[in-house]
């Protein structure tokens, strides 16, 4: 994993010794505090030693970075991507012929049509609800998969399925695998970072970015939209950057000669450059986050000026300026912890209100995402997925609300050279389960993995002796995106 | 997960096959597809094992056309004269997975008589397909896994031999063994470490604090011949021991504070477990009667208030909240992490690998995993009580009685509010929708079968609230309900204190679980109530287990034969007993079997396992690096003779742990410095696998934390008792708000050893996520050691180690004055063991002349020889 030779070289055509680096660095760290953009010391740098130093695919990839759109709480199928017109048929009727009807939460309840009406949008006229105007017009980037399908209709649980391909703790996310497997463009920022909901966190809390069973270095970095993102990342007040200094600049030259003691030491080696990253951070860190340096156009297409959309509207320009430096895997998180049933997508009560609330939320964010990607060039090098843990059911609970549902849900996929305007497999005529081309989220993953270049059978990393992968013994990839 | 091999779902040939056969009609043709002569034999031999009388897989049966014609849980299986159609075709075609058959491919010209057999209408000669063999047999074929003499050679499954000593001139046998490793390879041991940097790593490795100056003296002013061993024997006398090396096995027993997943539900008496752990290492209990406590210890002849608290060790799985009998199925998920956590944990097999099938690589079968479960099957989760048994009752009968006095009080508020509610309900409702309202007006017996599902979701669930009721009574009534409630709150107060109890497992009848805390049904759920058993054994007779079954594929519905317990066939020697019943009759003394098995000199593994992972600890590698797996997938040992050396030797000194340190310790191997110039050694063994210098090791999350707490001199060494709460960030908080994080000031009450700070399995605790502390939801032997730039952030910038690092100052001034020499001299003394060389001291002094003292401090816990053990 370390190359202590390729470091030492480094260190010596770089002019010698720790001290000389960390200083040189430290001045063009001045000069670079509070520019906006990357390519003064911000972006790649060649640290070999790193966890997180780019490693080749195994193949070429569609997409060299992820941004993982959450909508935490379980958004409805039916009221979003997949219209279900057997619903009004059967409005009222009880859900019958598809064996034992099983619901989270108290009773089955009769069928219940959508509360929303859907249109067609784009040259595919692919129907999406009217909650999501903005993001219909991009439906022809978006491939939506009508048919995945999970293990639990517990949020947690799923939550984790979607996270790591197992409904239990312990086992690497996503992010942490694609990081293990790519490394990061850039050596100044963690290469996964996890941005949540400003409310809280996301059910199932941290271990949703857990590395599980591999190193630290491969979970997820939590950022918050302000100057200072990362726990820890500046001392508190009261210290000077000159006393910051003063102390790193004595520790390397301390660590310096006590690595005179352990030549050949990678592992010594390795701490010292991690405190001149530490410091990196804590210029770019910030940098890569702020908002506030975008024009006033780009900060409206991300909805920043209205109250409703400014939330998640910072979450996903955040994400597009960190993808932007190079970061691989940004994942987000909407809805948080609080009150459940209003604060996610957890519609229990009323589909509608919640459904509308949380939409209005995040359809100018998400559409401005995918604008400003494109606009950019970035959208064929990033995959943005959308999803939820679970869908919800065609009946109705208490009326007006749904039940948890992971016997189908709808997720879709745009960028990374994808097909858009398609819808993939098919949940049956009322939602309920999928029928045709059911997705395991294996396969979702393995897809992922793929578009990225990697084979999800080769992505293995060693623990207790077994070749563990993130799609187990399974997946198989969804053709309509990989072919 | 499950182990299974990629490459036994190949699909290649499969495809090659389907293509083969877009041919197979034409030939076909010319030969008609006789069922009886064609069709059958395939389906007797290669089908029916499966879905036939013994068992039918996915509700399948093809032992005759009508239940074939049905198809099972998958769907129809044959859609006569559309074999493509046909899921039966294409699953043996390989068109679609799981191929079948499972256990092998039919011949290319069975795939096409299939296909012909379908085009031509499938038709059945006959009602009902002989089966070849009977029932019982074909279970037991599918069931059984021969273990033959060759599965048994593996050098984990034979006994260790006592291997002899290499007579090289090496007074200790660890350095006997290791000396001949080295010479075979050229390499030459190192010298030996001084005496500063031997007693920081003895203190580091033993009690995981750093010496204080008065100790490191004590050591190197000590001139006597035996002066190491005594400084070993001192630390192994030390509480600060068991905190450390308790630390250890508390990973592998994947103990935590809290139960997981969504609720995160507190475990308030889970710290006796952990304290258990603590006071059992520095009592030096013989390892086997720790298993044995921890397995079994309700179920000994000597049931002690320490064995009922070590069966929380069965009981550390994280838990989904809410109530088990609502959720039989999760249940299977907690056997399974106990199998997992013995397994690895105790033998290093990871014998939960066969839940579904043998095992991919170790000759571990299915039967094994079932037979596991059946020991531990009859488990409840118990709080016991901690008291004399005569308490417990007097206790319960206390409780009983203040319950009893308030029935027939709760029964009358009940009553008082019976007709408020009757006026309340209606009006409840109409906070619903039309159609909700609708269903509930229109009388029962009229309403669409729709709408009994709409009113019965709001008539059995919504319920009005006492206060609600209290705002619309007659006052007559309040004043009735607030003396009746005042009685109840008298009477409440009689309530005697609760005993204290452990957090364990007994045998008992899951089914009749109690509700308690945590335990509770879900919203909506626990309507389902059973009767007719009870949840503890109340006699008469024994208590027998509820049967558990041998489950193909692992799929709860597909039972196969009633399992007796029983343990890894390849690894048992003689005929163990596999039930030792306590003369109490209460338990089945399954788990006590286990334990005495585990813990047998007949066990090939317990021994090896286990000394394995002393020797990690102190050398920073296994002498088979994959500490919980000694099957073919993990490594083999480096020193195999010493390794079961070293095994025989810990059961011959009756598995004591403290004389396997001082063994260890005491060797040349251990003493060795770990500096050693690049030369032959380093080519020859670049990672130092045959120990020809010491291995530095990186300082565990808790110990970094510890180590600076120790320097600093706020240190609190107050021992048990409770999780502590040291303060966590707000913004970090918010990523998991269930459960408990009771914030506590940052103060001397929360700077405890970091084994007493509260274990959130849904929240790490950020100072020790960031320095790899493991998941804590399985078992765990080894720790990842990483590098990361967070790790640096957080001694640079945490608020806590910033605020010890002037507390480090302040003691250093207290203690040294203002003399700045003398300043720098103590804190190198109380950081690194060592004052500091020349060029040291002028970079500090020069670093002095402008910053204060605590940033100095500060940049010695920092450094890289403060956060290493070397």
């Amino acid at each position: 994993m370390i190359n202590f030779k390729s470091r030492r070289d480094f260190l010596f055509e770089a002019g010698g010794g720790i001290s000389g680096v960390a200083l040189a660095w430290l001045m063009s760290q001045q000069g670079l505090l509070g520019a906006a953009t990357a390519g003064t010391g911000c972006d790649a740098r060649p640290m070999p030693d790193s966890a997180n130093t780019p490693k080749k695919p195994h193949f070429r990839p569609r997409a060299t970075s992820v941004i993982s759109l959450f909508m935490s709480g379980g958004v409805s199928h039916m009221e979003t991507f997949d219209p279900k017109p057997a619903l009004e048929k059967y409005a009222g009727r009880p859900l019958e012929g598809k064996g034992e009807v099983v619901v989270r939460q108290g009773h089955p309840g009769p069928l219940m049509p959508s509360v929303f009406k859907f249109k067609n949008y784009g040259q595919s006229g692919l129907p999406v609800s009217e909650i999501f105007p903005k993001i219909a017009s991009h439906i022809d980037d978006i491939a939506v998969l009508r048919s995945v399908y999970g293990k639990s209709n517990d949020h947690v649980q799923a939550h984790y399925e979607l996270a790591s391909g197992v409904i239990r703790m312990g086992y690497p996310s996503l992010g942490s695998w694609v990081t293990y497997g790519l490394g990061s463009e850039n050596q100044s920022l963690p290469a996964f970072v996890v941005i949540y909901d400003a409310r809280g966190g996301p059910f199932g809390g941290p271990a949703n970015w857990s590395a599980g069973f591999m190193p630290a270095a491969y979970q997820g970095t939590v950022f918050r939209a302000s100057d200072n993102p990362i726990v820890d990342l500046k001392p508190p007040a009261g210290t000077t950057p000159e006393q910051q200094r003063a102390r790193l600049d004595l520790l390397g030259k301390l660590n310096e000669m006590d690595l005179k003691k352990y030549p050949g030491s990678s592992e010594l080696a390795a701490r010292i450059s991690s405190y001149e990253l530490a410091y990196r951070m804590q210029g770019c860190a910030p940098e890569a986050v702020d908002v506030n340096s975008e024009s006033p156009a780009t900060k409206k297409l991300y909805g920043l000026d209205e109250e409703a959309t400014q939330p998640f509207g910072r979450q996903c320009l955040m994400a597009r300026r960190l993808v932007e430096r190079g970061v691989r895997f940004v994942q987000l998180y909407h809805g948080g912890l609080g009150m459940q049933n209003v604060d996610t997508w957890d519609a229990h009560e009323n589909v509608k209100t919640n459904h509308t609330r949380n939409a209005a939320a995040t359809d100018g964010p998400i559409s401005g995402l995918l604008t400003d990607l494109k606009a950019r060039g970035l959208l064929d090098t990033t995959l943005v997925i959308w999803q939820g843990e679970f869908g919800r059911m065609p009946i109705s609970q208490r009326g007006l609300g749904r039940d948890h549902n992971p016997g189908a849900m709808s997720i879709w996929m745009a960028g990374a050279k994808i097909k858009g305007g398609q819808a993939i497999g098919a949940s049956d005529e009322f939602g309920y389960k999928a029928e045709q081309q059911p997705i395991p989220i294996h396969d979702l993953h393995a897809t992922i993995l793929n578009l990225l270049g990697m084979d999800h059978t080769r992505l293995t990393y060693l623990f207790n002796g077994r070749n563990m992968r993130l799609t187990d013994v399974y997946g198989e990839l969804i053709p309509q995106l990989t072919a | 997960m499950r182990d299974q091999t990629p490459s036994s779902r190949n699909t290649a040939p499969n495809v090659l096959v389907a293509l083969l056969f877009l041919l197979a009609p034409m030939q076909a043709a010319e030969k008609p597809v006789s069922f009886a002569k064609d069709i059958q034999p395939i389906l007797e031999n290669s089908c029916l094992k499966c879905h036939g009388a013994a068992i039918q897989l996915s509700k399948f049966d093809l032992r005759t056309r009508e239940s074939a014609m049905k198809g099972g849980e998958k769907g129809p299986a044959i859609v006569p004269g559309k074999p493509e159609e046909s899921k039966l075709y294409r699953l043996v075609a390989g068109l679609e997975k799981p191929a079948m058959p499972m256990d092998g491919k039919l011949t290319p010209a069975q795939v096409a008589a299939f296909k012909q057999w379908i085009t031509d209408g499938a038709k059945w000669e006959g009602s009902v397909v002989a089966e070849s063999k009977d029932a019982a047999s074909q279970l037991a074929a599918l069931e059984e896994l021969k273990i033959t003499d060759e599965m048994r050679k593996y050098w984990a499954f034979q006994k260790p031999a006592r291997p002899s000593v290499p007579a090289n001139g090496e007074r200790n046998p660890v350095d006997a063994f290791l000396l001949k490793a080295l010479t075979e390879r050229g390499l030459k041991p190192s010298p030996q470490a001084d005496r500063r940097t031997l007693v920081r790593r003895a203190y580091l490795d033993l009690t995981g604090l750093p010496p204080t100056p008065a100790e490191v003296l004590e050591f190197v002013n000590d001139k006597s011949l035996r002066s190491w061993e005594n400084l070993i024997d001192r630390l192994l006398a030390s509480p600060s021991y068991g905190e450390r090396w308790g630390r250890h096995w508390l990973d592998v027993a994947r103990y935590a504070d809290s139960n997981g997943y969504e609720h995160d539900f507190n475990r308030p008496n889970a710290w006796r477990y952990r304290d258990y752990v603590i006071r059992s290492f520095n009592k030096d209990t013989p390892y086997n009667v720790f298993l044995q406590e921890q397995i079994a210890g309700d179920e000994m002849d000597w049931v002690t208030e320490d064995s009922l608290i070590a069966t929380g060790f069965l009981r550390s799985y994280a838990k989904v909240g809410f109530r088990e009998a609502d959720n039989p199925q999760y249940r299977f998920e907690y056997l399974d992490d106990m199998i997992a956590t013995v397994g690895r944990g105790v033998i290093g097999l990871t014998v939960q690998c066969a839940r579904c099938h043998n095992h991919k690589f170790d000759p571990i079968a299915q039967k094994d995993y079932y037979k596991m479960q059946a020991a531990l099957y009859g488990y409840v989760e118990v709080d016991h009580p901690l008291t004399s048994p005569e308490e417990a009752a007097a206790y319960s009968n206390a409780v009983e009685e203040v319950e009893a006095k308030l029935r027939p009080l709760k029964a009358d508020v009940k009553e008082i509010e019976q007709q408020y509610r009757a006026i309340l309900l209606p009006e409840k409702y109409k906070k619903f929708p039309a159609n909700i309202l609708e269903a509930i007006n229109t009388p029962e017996e009229k309403r669409t079968p729709g709408q009994v599902l709409l009113a019965n979701q709001i008539i059995r669930t919504v319920n009005v609230t006492p206060a609600e009721i209290e705002r619309i009574m007659k006052p007559e009534d309040l004043v009735r309900k607030k003396r009746i409630n005042a009685e109840i709150a008298a009477i409440e107060k009689m309530r005697p204190a609760p005993i204290p109890v452990a957090m364990g497992v007994t045998d008992g009848d899951f089914r009749f679980t109690p509700d308690g805390p945590g335990d509770e049904p879900a919203p909506g759920k626990g309507i389902k109530r059973q009767t007719g058993g009870s949840f503890l054994f109340k006699g008469p007779g024994r208590y027998e287990p509820q049967p558990n079954y041998f489950l193909y594929r692992g799929d709860l519905e597909s039972r196969g034969s009633k399992m007796q317990p029983g343990f890894v066939t390849v690894a048992t020697y003689g005929n163990p007993p596999v039930e030792l019943p306590p003369s109490h009759g209460r338990t089945s003394g399954r788990r006590r079997a286990l334990a005495e098995w585990l813990g047998s000199p007949e066990n090939p593994l317990t021994a090896r396992v286990f000394v394995n992972r002393i020797w990690h600890h102190h050398f920073g590698r296994g002498i088979v690096s994959t500490l919980d797996n000694f099957g073919k997938m993990g490594e083999l040992p480096t020193h195999p003779e010493l390794l079961d050396w070293l095994a025989t030797e810990f059961m011959n000194r009756g598995w004591s742990v403290k004389q396997i340190h001082r063994l260890l310790m005491t060797s040349n191997a251990y003493k060795q410095s770990s500096q050693t110039a690049a030369g032959e050694n380093l080519a020859k063994d670049p990672d130092n696998k045959y120990l020809w210098r010491f291995r530095i090791q990186r300082l565990e999350a808790e110990i970094v934390r510890d180590a600076v707490l120790a320097v600093s001199g706020g240190l609190n060494r107050t021992m048990g008792g409770p999780a502590v709460f040291p303060k966590i960030q707000s913004e970090v908080l918010a990523s998991m708000k269930l459960g408990i994080w009771e914030v506590e000031q940052d103060g001397p009450k929360v700077w405890r050893r970091s084994v007493y700070v509260y274990r959130k399995r849904g929240l790490p605790f950020p100072m020790f996520e960031v320095f790899d502390l493991p998941d804590q939801n399985v078992s765990c032997g080894r720790r990842n050691v990483s590098t990361v730039p967070t790790q640096a952030l957080t001694l640079l910038n945490n608020e806590f180690v910033l605020r010890q690092a002037k507390l480090f100052a302040d003691r250093v001034v207290e203690a040294a004055g203002t003399d700045r020499a003398k300043q720098i001299d103590l804190a190198y003394e109380l950081a690194l063991a060592r004052g500091p060389n020349a060029e040291e001291r002028a970079l500090a002094e020069s670093f002095l002349s402008k910053q204060p003292l605590a940033d100095f401090t500060h940049v010695l816990v920092n450094l890289n020889e403060f956060l290493y053990m070397r």
